[in-house]
């Protein structure tokens, strides 16, 4: 059986890979508005930054960025605990892949939305953020779910850089007792997590819908 | 109240239109009426900057609001200028562009809280006033997708007074309706103007054009064909084109031929 050290283990672990998800896809979306909102832009300038920043963070391992955070950053002075540099590279990565599903959730509303906006006076953000932002919600909640989903098993990337999240506090424990059934606690648990979100996009989801 | 000198607008190489002059006074119902590609629908979004001319001048309250020559915008008026302009014009769409996100009322007090800043209490007082004008109180607080047709083009109706415009532009009003629903949105529009608003009407509604409307402007490849008073013009059209076009207009063929 398991001592309750090992099950304290294992529920710290969790408690790490929670808390690198949530913090993770919260500034992913704020970045990845941003961004979208970049690559909408007819400023040529400002869509090729956020291009050139998406082409990259899109086309290199997450586990190479999060090394690049943690262990190269510092030869410029830019010194990060574990910690922080496992949240930056998360929501960077995060960021790149939901800018392009935000864009194309803004994109896909009718265009007939910003000109009833701009008949009615109101300013290129003003009619973004009121109108047509808040319609492309229920068009982001499944893939935003997912992205959530991807991060929380992506996130035991961050054991690279020696962070005790959950695979990493399994893994040490299935060494130290030469038991691999450590593995299976941890599996349990990314199951459960990821059940759950299944389940709470679905609930959002269905209340989002009710004026389509 | 709106003029227009030599108006062009074109879309790459197709040329829309072709050197519109126009005149609007107060309280005129202006019906446009014309053959699809004519550029009827064009001319409106010019008015309201949804669309950028290539060339002419557009004039609201005797004031300079777009010039351009050679497809290229003269005057740069800064964006809130324009804004405050546009919001003078009230616009209606064929397919009614409702917020679908809002309730009935927050679609009518919105712009006037977003854009006018007015007070919470004031913009729904007004909007409730409005809503009941056009005979949907009791649908406040629905959501848009619960209309009918009808019913939401009302609402956009509602939506546009909301800003009080001085001049209300309709395209196409009631082409998306169901036959059945089109008798309500002109019934709206009818009083609209018995109270006295300039309008400015894209239509396929002859029938409206001839006892609502104070002019008739027919037009074709755009151009400005012809305009006459709604009773001359469709009973005696003096052009070849705007004869051809009402004989194939039904229920209109029997008075003109």
């Amino acid at each position: 059986m398991l001592t309750s050290k090992q099950v304290i283990a294992l529920l710290q672990g969790a408690g790490s890979t929670l808390q690198l998800t949530l913090l993770a896809i919260v500034f992913g979306i704020v970045l990845g508005l941003f961004l979208a909102l970049g690559r909408i832009s007819r400023n040529k300038i400002i869509n090729t930054i956020c291009w050139i920043y998406i082409w990259i963070f899109r086309g290199t391992p997450l586990l190479l960025q999060i090394l690049v955070v943690y262990y190269a950053l510092p030869q410029y002075g830019i010194m990060l605990d574990a910690f922080p540099s496992a949240i930056i590279a998360l929501s960077l990565n995060s960021g790149a892949y939901l800018a392009e599903t935000i864009r194309a959730a803004i994109q896909s509303i009718d265009k007939g939305q910003m000109e009833a906006s701009k008949a009615l006076g109101m300013s290129y953000y003003q009619a973004m953020f009121k109108v047509i932002i808040p319609q492309s919600y229920r068009r982001l909640i499944p893939p935003v779910g997912n992205e959530m989903i991807m991060l929380l098993k992506d996130s035991s990337l961050v054991s690279a850089i020696g962070m005790a999240e959950l695979l990493r506090n399994a893994k040490v424990m299935a060494n130290s007792s030469a038991d691999a059934v450590f593995y299976v606690y941890a599996a349990v648990i990314y199951l459960f997590f990821t059940s759950l979100l299944t389940l709470m996009f679905q609930r959002l989801e269905k209340r989002y819908s009710i004026y389509e | 109240m709106i003029k227009l000198k030599n108006i062009y607008k074109s879309f790459g190489q197709l040329e829309v239109l072709k050197g519109i002059d126009l005149d609007i006074h107060k309280s005129e119902v202006v019906c446009v009426i014309g053959p699809s590609g004519s550029g009827k629908s064009t001319l409106l979004r010019c008015l309201n900057q949804l669309e950028r001319i290539t060339s002419g001048d557009i004039y609201i309250n005797g004031e300079l609001i777009d010039h351009a020559e050679e497809g290229k915008n003269q005057l740069h008026l800064p964006q809130k200028k324009i804004s405050e302009v546009c919001a003078e014009l009230g616009m209606v769409f064929q397919r009614f562009n409702l917020f679908p996100h809002m309730t009935v009322l927050e679609n009518v007090t919105c712009a006037p809280v977003m854009v006018k800043k007015e007070g919470k209490k004031e913009a729904e007082d007004y909007a409730l006033d409005l809503l009941d004008r056009v005979g949907l109180l009791d649908k406040k607080d629905e959501y848009p997708s619960r209309l009918s047709g009808g019913q939401q083009q009302r609402v956009a109706i509602a939506r546009a007074l909301a800003m009080r415009p001085q001049i209300m532009l309709f395209d196409e009003p009631t082409s998306a309706l169901d036959p059945e629903l089109v008798g309500e949105v002109l019934e709206v529009m009818k009083k609209l103007a018995e109270e006295g608003m300039t309008m400015i009407v894209v239509t396929h509604e002859m029938g409206f054009a001839e006892e609502v409307g104070t002019r008739v402007i027919f037009m074709d490849e755009g151009k400005i064909v012809e305009q006459d008073d709604p009773k001359k013009f469709f009973a005696h059209p003096k052009t070849e084109r705007a004869k051809a076009f009402l004989g194939k207009m039904p229920g209109v063929y029997s008075r003109t031929s």
